[in-house]
């Protein structure tokens, strides 16, 4: 079984430790309990051993003193001395009987056995334990064990005195179960006493072993009785008992063993109820292990698996649910810390959902919200048979408000519309988004053209009453483009283009709305002009014509004016007014820029070669100004191609600065910096003010052509050139007029003190080759106004 | 091994004994000059030391009887009997006084004379007669450590031997007969005997007997 689950692996590993550890506890316990018991068995049977000599040796003393007192008993001696063996006999079994003695033995002082109470009649001969006997003669007593006719006997041999030795009183105890109970009594041993009989058989001759065991005593006994290399002299097991062999030693050289025994399993019954106590305090210790890490375990992975269904859920995105723990442990912690993380994403998902949905400024949502709700409405309306109509919106001269009030009050007269248009619309599944700058859409499902009218009737209705933003009053109208799905369009992108369209025309025809239309959509041109334009500054298409600048004072040309020409392969002369709007919508201008900076500078570098000195210059996009490379990109073109900053005049239009007038005087004031000579390009047409012109850093005024155009002819436009080179001049301008068609214009210009002339009456704008052999003729006829 | 020899007629071989059954050994006296009657012997134990109270006595092969037996006395005195060794001749008369203020009980169950005098103190009304040849050993029953030995002779040479283990038999008769010697601390109570031919010069011999350690008392019962 593999163990994946924690729980099953910590109940698993508690279960397994604890039972190692009680089985190990039980073990040792047993081995030392076995061994203790065993050691002390062996004790007890070698204290047996001691004890039962001990026994024999004092009960030689008993028949020794028994036996000596028969011996010096007067009437006994006197029996003796009488040599009458009937008396001596009855004398014998008489005072043997008074001790308990099994044999009672006379001897004579040569060794001769002259009575005998086991054996009464037997014929006199000599006493069989001559050792004993000499023993006896040394010391005047002498005991030993002998054996005879199975029995053993212990023998006390006393000289019996008269008071010279007269002979030898032999006393005999005979070995038997009796004897052996009283050491068993004494010692708690089972004793058996064995002697080898003549045909080398053993015989048992006591024990304390009850009948029925004794044969089976006698056959685990007797290998060991007959081995070899004599007895163990420690204790030994022998079936299921610890036994020790105490040798007798007996006269004769006969052999005789005692065997002392205890039962291993008796011993060991006083340590049975403490090792089943062991056990089932095991046991228990086992069964509380596995309920408490059961217990444990579960405590742990409960909460654990709420959790991981906690996360499982947030991770789907549910966060309704909260927490269902509520433990005080590290359990709890974390169960605290995933709910704060739930609250915390849930809050996060919300602000991001708020930040990719909804416009900041007007709370409405945007663009890509708009496109997915749009999204979503397709397939239901397909499924339902109905119509989704877009509408699309965009104020007219935003731009205005915007420059005129400052960006804080625009960006309030868009929240100001924007509730104005939500007020307009009637249902609630109606969505009303905000695209971008002052564009707004509306998506209405479940509604046909006739529904986008009555919405765009009512939105442009709301818009009528002028809005109050700061104490201003603001007229504010609207462009709608209507589309309808599925009539306009099956896709968004479709759609939304498509309405993009019908907006513009709406805002070109002043009509308030406009549906969509297919002629809408016949102008492929517009669609191939930026792959065309590509081309154009790959295959060098792009040229720059030259028109020149009198100094009327001077009557010289020292400066020149770079315009950009398209000579079309196919389409011949494109006119600039045709594509630089294009180029600058869709920011190609940036890179047709950098073109006619690089070719200009590179002109002007030529010319200065050749000793014309003509100060250059070129025209700057709105566009161009917002591009932050612009300044570097100058920095780099002037350096590489050696030209001094102070011979570059930039154009810039009066309205381009207006767009945006900071990011503008930004800019200016960088490539002032430089060194560069700044102008304002078709001045008197957009709505800059004195006082900021007053602050930027530009040291040219180009009065607007419209003006000089018809100045000798309407009196108006005369005061506007004349107020307009009066004001150059006091604020240290240079002032330059263009489309100067007429020696009259340049004339009355040189009246006024205007600085420059530029025209079609001086010079048109020439290619290069061309312009220098005007220049040339120019060189040898000064034209001079006056 | 037993060698017998005189100087003036040395023994043959046919006269050499052996006398194993006791392990004694019976030296000729190697003395160059016989007085005539007088047997002189001297007695050894078998480490060499020379025995005292060694009875001595020859018997002639004839079966010569006592002239008369001369009464004995042995006294008990500090419990012990004195003198330890007697020899009488068969038919003596011997008195037992007690010289000690305890009383004493004397006893014998020898074969050669069994009697008895119950507890007395003094001297007993009537001494004990020996008649019959053999050794006699007294004890007092109430006293184990008392012990005493009569032997009874029927020949008029016999003698103790002295602390140096001498002993002279005079005026014996020159004729064939039997030596016998015992000690008290022989292992048995019969004597060795060998033959002994006593000439006009008389006859010297030597003795060596095989004894046991001091008669062994037995140590007191615990």
């Amino acid at each position: 079984m593999r163990l994946h689950r924690l729980r099953s692996r910590i109940v698993a590993f508690y279960t397994v430790l604890s039972l190692l550890i009680s089985v190990a506890g039980l073990g040792v316990m047993n081995f030392f309990i076995n061994r203790n018991a065993q050691s002390q068995i062996a004790e007890e049977l070698l204290i047996g051993d001691r004890v039962f000599r001990r026994t024999l040796s004092d009960k030689s003393h008993q028949l020794e003193q028994a036996a000596s007192v028969l011996a010096a008993d007067f009437a006994f001696r006197e029996a003796v001395a009488t040599r009458d063996r009937d008396t001596l006999l009855s004398a014998l079994e008489n005072h043997g009987r008074r001790i308990h003695a099994n044999l009672m033995m006379m001897i004579d002082p040569d060794g001769n056995l002259t009575a005998n109470t086991l054996d009464e009649d037997a014929v006199p001969g000599r006493f069989g334990y001559p050792a004993l006997l000499e023993r006896a003669r040394a010391n005047g007593r002498a005991s030993g064990i002998v054996s005879t006719n199975d029995h053993l006997y212990q023998l006390v041999l006393v000289a019996v005195r008269a008071p010279a030795v007269i002979g030898w009183v032999a006393m005999g105890f005979a070995v038997n179960d009796s004897g052996a109970r009283d050491l068993s009594a004494l010692t708690s041993l089972q004793v058996s006493v064995l002697a080898r009989a003549a045909n080398n058989d053993w015989h048992l001759i006591a024990t304390t072993i009850d009948k029925a065991a004794q044969p089976r005593l006698k056959t685990s006994l007797m290998p060991l009785l007959t081995a070899a290399n004599g007895y163990s002299a420690r204790p030994i097991v022998v079936a299921k008992d610890l036994t020790l062999f105490a040798p007798l030693t007996l006269e004769n050289g006969e052999a005789a063993v005692a065997v002392l025994q205890r039962s291993l399993r008796e011993a060991l019954q006083p340590f049975d109820q403490l090792r089943r106590l062991l056990a089932a305090l095991a046991a228990l210790g086992l069964a509380a292990t596995v309920l408490g890490s059961v217990a444990i375990a579960r405590g742990i992975t409960g909460p654990l698996s709420t959790l991981s269904d906690v996360a499982r859920r947030i991770a789907k995105g549910d966060y309704s649910e909260p927490i269902a723990v509520t433990k005080q442990d590290e359990v709890g912690e974390l169960a605290a810390a995933l709910h704060h993380m739930r609250t915390d994403i849930a809050t996060r998902e919300a602000t991001i959902m708020d930040l990719a949905y909804r416009d900041p400024l007007t709370r409405l949502p945007n663009r890509a919200l708009f496109n997915e709700r749009l999204q979503q409405a397709i397939p239901t309306a397909k499924r339902s048979g109905t119509a989704i109509s877009v509408l699309t919106l965009d104020l007219d001269n935003f731009k205005y408000v915007n420059n005129t009030l400052g960006h804080a009050n625009g960006d309030l007269l868009l929240q100001q519309v924007g509730l104005r248009i939500q007020s307009a619309l009637m249902r609630q599944t109606d969505t009303l988004a905000r695209l971008g700058g002052d564009e707004f859409a509306i998506l209405l499902p479940a509604a046909d053209l006739v529904g986008a009218r009555e919405i765009a009737n009512r939105v442009l209705k709301v818009l009528e009453t002028p809005v109050s933003i700061e104490g201003h009053t603001v007229d504010v109208a609207a462009s709608i483009g209507i589309v309808s799905y599925p009539q306009h369009g099956q896709d968004v992108l479709t759609l939304m283009s498509r309405v993009d369209l019908s907006m513009a025309v709406a805002k070109r025809n002043k009509s308030g709305f406009a549906e969509y239309d297919v002629s809408y959509d016949q102008t492929p041109e517009r669609l191939s002009l930026l792959s065309e334009l590509r081309q154009a500054t790959e295959n060098d298409e792009l040229i720059l014509y030259y028109q020149p600048k009198l100094d009327i004072a001077a009557g010289q040309i020292t400066y020149v004016e770079a315009l950009l020409r398209w000579q079309h392969p196919r389409r011949g002369f494109v006119a600039p007014d045709e594509f630089i709007p294009f180029a600058e919508q869709t920011g190609y201008i940036r890179v047709i820029t950098q073109w006619v900076l690089d070719t200009a500078l590179k002109q002007t570098a030529a010319w200065r070669l050749r000793g014309l000195e003509l100060n250059m210059c070129v025209n700057i996009s709105a566009r161009d100004l917002l591009n932050p490379d612009l300044t570097q990109h100058i920095a780099r073109l002037l350096k590489q191609h050696g030209v001094n900053p102070g011979w570059i005049w930039l154009e810039i239009t009066e309205s381009a600065i207006m767009d945006d007038p900071i990011r503008a005087q930004q800019v200016i004031e960088e490539l002032h910096h430089m060194g560069l000579h700044l102008s304002i390009d078709d001045f008197g047409t957009g709505y800059s003010s004195l006082a900021y012109l007053k602050r930027l850093p530009v040291d040219e005024l180009k009065i607007d052509k419209s003006f000089v155009l018809n100045m000798n002819k309407d009196h108006d436009d005369a005061i506007i050139v004349r107020s307009t080179i009066d004001l150059g001049h006091n604020m240290n301008l240079k002032v330059v007029a263009e489309g100067v068609d007429c020696e009259e214009t340049l004339q009355l210009l040189d009246k006024l003190g205007c600085d420059i002339a530029q025209g079609y009456h001086i010079c048109r704008p020439l290619a290069v080759d061309k312009f220098e052999q005007w220049l040339a003729g120019f060189a040898r006829a000064p034209r001079h106004a006056a | 091994m037993l060698r017998l020899a005189t100087a003036c007629q040395p023994l043959s071989a046919a006269g050499r004994l052996r006398v194993l059954a006791v392990g004694f050994m019976l030296n000729a006296g190697i003395t160059p000059h016989c007085q005539a009657g007088t047997v002189e012997l001297v007695v050894h134990d078998q480490l060499g030391a020379a025995l005292g109270d060694a009875v001595v006595f020859v018997v002639p092969k004839s079966g010569a009887s006592p002239a008369g037996p001369a009464p004995a006395v042995i006294d008990q005195v500090a419990k012990a009997f004195l003198p330890k060794v007697s020899i009488v001749e068969a038919g003596a008369e011997v008195t037992f006084p007690n010289k000690d203020n305890i009383k004493h009980h004397v006893y014998s169950f020898s074969p050669a004379k069994v009697f008895e005098l119950k507890l007395y103190s003094g001297i007993p009304a009537k001494p004990v007669v020996f008649e019959k040849p053999g050794i006699v050993v007294l004890g007092c029953n109430i006293h184990d450590g008392m012990i005493a030995y009569v032997y009874v002779v029927d020949s008029p040479y016999h003698a103790l031997t002295d602390a140096t283990g001498k002993a002279t038999l005079t005026d014996v008769p020159p004729a064939d007969y039997t030596l016998h010697v015992w000690h008290f601390r022989m292992p048995s109570t019969a004597a060795v005997s060998q033959p002994i031919a006593v000439r006009a010069q008389g006859a010297s011999t030597a003795v060596t007997l095989k004894v046991e350690p001091d008669a062994p008392v037995p140590p007191p019962l615990e």
